[in-house]
């Protein structure tokens, strides 16, 4: 199982946000509070409109919260950072090292091959030269299953494939946390089983941190941990102790 | 950038719209100006048919052959002796009043040789012998009517005084005032008190070869400075430069262009927006991921850059084939490389400045927004 018992490499304290002002103020999350640990599948469902994806986007760096606190600590450091205490572009390179994303399409470039849309990261995002950003890019590639399919491009992709390619390029710079917001929604349930199964070995093998956003019941048996929000309020939920393919 | 290339390769219909108003807009530059050049070969007709190895010594400053001062005869000693150059010839280039043969009056421009350094080229030698008569004419076939002439041996009046008309050439038009070829004695006497005594317009020293000629033209404008000195091919360039720019008709094809250069950017400006809010997710999830916006930045310079390039190469064949449509019809264009380099170096600049244009759009894309 996960070492879900050693120090959280991401602490949330008291998250604060709400939208507009007025009559039309919307209040998405009050006082959420959470800890995720280094290799830990976690999975947050709610009903629509629960503030999953805000919370998310706070977590992860894009959305700046009202009140609280985002503490991290990538790579096992000792100390944790506040992700909202620091200048916004300490904040984009913080991401740029450490934070993988995985959205609800795929955001694949037309143009570019399967290998080229990971090589792409590597070399923009960690100044990777192209042969090493290539050679990285075919053994992310390979993990996938995808290696005969690294010249093509995702005209010529099946939706699982470009899911799995979208999953590769989030991978590929070995992030301490993977955020993905309904990763699976825009596909089959076998496809989808493959995702989340792609994403527990990243979890497990790694030690990444990943956090998922999910309507989808099904994906229980596969994550350690599992987060239920409720219009802004969190709490945590017993997973079966059943894990599927185990 | 490769990836720039390769988007744009894969995306050719999309990117062809700029590509097309890059070319439309070199197209239109590049043959306007052509154009305009080859209109004004007509200015300097004489001089690209004198022999281009002549040096020709005018009044200071002058830049236009029509536009000479008299200056005294006297700065033959200027030239001095060389081996390869010939003792340099008087010439008289001036406006006079034309009377034609039923009355009426028109201007015309007196071309007075004193040797044969200035005979125009067109001019048969029986022609040659034939202007050695005092106060005989020549003039260009499609002036004749103009002039109310109509056949050869005919008279009209110059200045006052009779002149016959002795022949008639091809290829000696004209725009403001028909040439009239004359010996120089025959133009001095038609010009009477309106040239000093001792005056002439030009001075022409006929030299064995071109380079000859430029070192001494290099020579003498070193040495004096009270004179303007060209060979035959530097006064038909100023000369055209001269009236190009007097008659600000490079102002009019330069507004010309100019318009067909704001089309041509707005359609590469909104192309490029285009492009770059169709990829909006796929930069999300870049700069989500961490990426530098420069890098983006890059990239759609560089596509801009690769809309120029393909653009430019496009127009090459279409400009050349479009000159070649307007000579056939008969019309000069002229495409020097000077106009050839300068429409692909503005053009190109047009489109690296839509690129950073459409930067624009790229400032608005937003991680968050693939957050739902
Ligand atoms: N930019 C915004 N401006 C105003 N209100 C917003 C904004 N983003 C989210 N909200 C509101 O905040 C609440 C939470 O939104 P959020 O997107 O986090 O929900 P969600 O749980 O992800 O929903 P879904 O399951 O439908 O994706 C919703 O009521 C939403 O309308
Ligand atoms: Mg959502």
């Amino acid at each position: 199982m996960a070492a879900a018992d050693n120090l959280p490499s991401l602490r949330a304290v008291h998250l604060l946000k709400t939208f507009g002002d007025g009559a039309s103020q919307r209040t998405a999350l009050r006082k959420v509070s959470l800890n995720l640990f280094p290799g830990q599948l976690a999975l947050l469902m709610g009903p629509s409109g629960s503030g999953k994806s805000t919370l998310l986007a706070i977590l992860s760096g894009l959305l700046h919260p009202d009140g609280g606190q985002v503490l991290t600590r990538p790579n096992d450091q000792t100390s944790f950072v506040d992700i909202w205490g620091i200048s916004e572009a300490a904040r984009d390179d913080f991401r740029r090292k450490h934070t993988g994303f995985i959205f609800q399409g795929y955001n694949l470039f037309p143009a570019l091959s399967a290998s080229q849309q990971l090589e792409i990261v590597l070399k923009w995002g960690n100044n990777l030269s192209p042969g090493e950003a290539r050679r990285q890019a075919e053994e992310m590639l390979d993990r996938l299953g995808l290696l005969n399919q690294r010249h093509k491009k995702p005209a010529a992709m099946s939706g699982g494939e470009k899911q799995r390619v979208a999953i590769g390029r989030a991978l590929v710079k070995n992030p301490t946390f993977l955020f993905a917001d309904e990763p699976t929604s825009a596909l089959d349930w076998e496809n989808g089983q493959a995702v989340i199964q792609l994403l527990r070995d990243a979890a497990h093998s790694r030690g990444a941190t990943i956090f998922v956003v999910s309507h989808d019941a099904r994906m229980l048996p596969f994550v350690d941990v599992c987060f239920h929000l409720d219009d802004g309020n969190l709490e945590e939920h017993e997973i079966p102790l059943v894990v599927a393919g185990e | 950038m490769g990836y720039s290339l390769q988007t744009l390769w894969h995306e050719k219909a999309r990117y062809s719209a700029g590509v097309g108003a890059v070319a439309f807009s070199a197209v239109l530059m590049a043959l306007q100006f052509g154009l305009l050049l080859g209109l004004f070969t007509i200015t300097s007709i004489p001089l690209d048919h004198t022999d281009p190895r002549i040096v020709w010594i005018g009044s200071k400053g002058v830049e236009a052959i029509d536009l000479g001062q008299p200056i005294p005869i006297s700065y033959l000693g200027r030239v001095g002796e060389h081996s390869g150059v010939l003792p340099p010839e008087p010439y008289i280039a001036n406006f006079a009043n034309f009377q034609k043969p039923d009355g009426g009056t028109d201007l015309c421009f007196l071309l007075g040789h004193f040797g044969n350094a200035g005979i125009p080229d067109m001019l048969t030698s029986e022609q040659r012998t034939a202007l050695t008569e005092p106060f005989a004419i020549v003039m260009d076939e499609s002036d004749m009517k103009r002039m109310g002439m109509t056949a050869v041996n005919q008279t009209a009046k110059i200045n006052g005084k009779e002149v016959r008309l002795v022949g008639s050439v091809k290829g000696l038009k004209s725009l403001a005032a028909p040439w009239v070829i004359c010996s120089h004695y025959t133009a001095s006497e038609l010009m009477g008190a309106l040239l000093p005594p001792d005056h002439t317009k030009y001075l022409l020293a006929k030299c064995d070869t071109p380079e000859r000629a430029a070192d001494l033209a290099a020579h003498l404008k070193a040495e004096y400075s009270d004179m303007a000195v060209y060979t035959s091919g530097e006064f038909s360039t100023s000369t055209r430069t001269y009236w190009l720019l007097r008659t600000k008709a490079g102002i009019a094809i330069g507004y010309a262009a100019l318009l067909g250069l704001l089309v041509g950017g707005a359609v590469t400006v909104q192309t490029l927006y285009a492009a770059t809010i169709a990829s909006a997710k796929e930069y999300a999830t870049l700069f989500a991921l961490g990426i530098p916006r420069w890098r983006v930045y890059v990239t759609v310079l560089f596509q801009a850059f690769w809309i120029g390039i393909f653009g430019i190469a496009l127009a090459y064949p279409v400009v050349q084939l479009l000159a070649a449509g307007a000579r056939a019809a008969g019309t000069q264009v002229i495409l020097r490389w000077e106009i050839m380099t300068g429409t692909a170096l503005i053009t190109m600049g047009m489109s690296v400045f839509a690129g950073l244009f459409a930067l624009r759009s790229v400032r608005g894309i937003e991680p968050i927004s693939l957050l739902r």
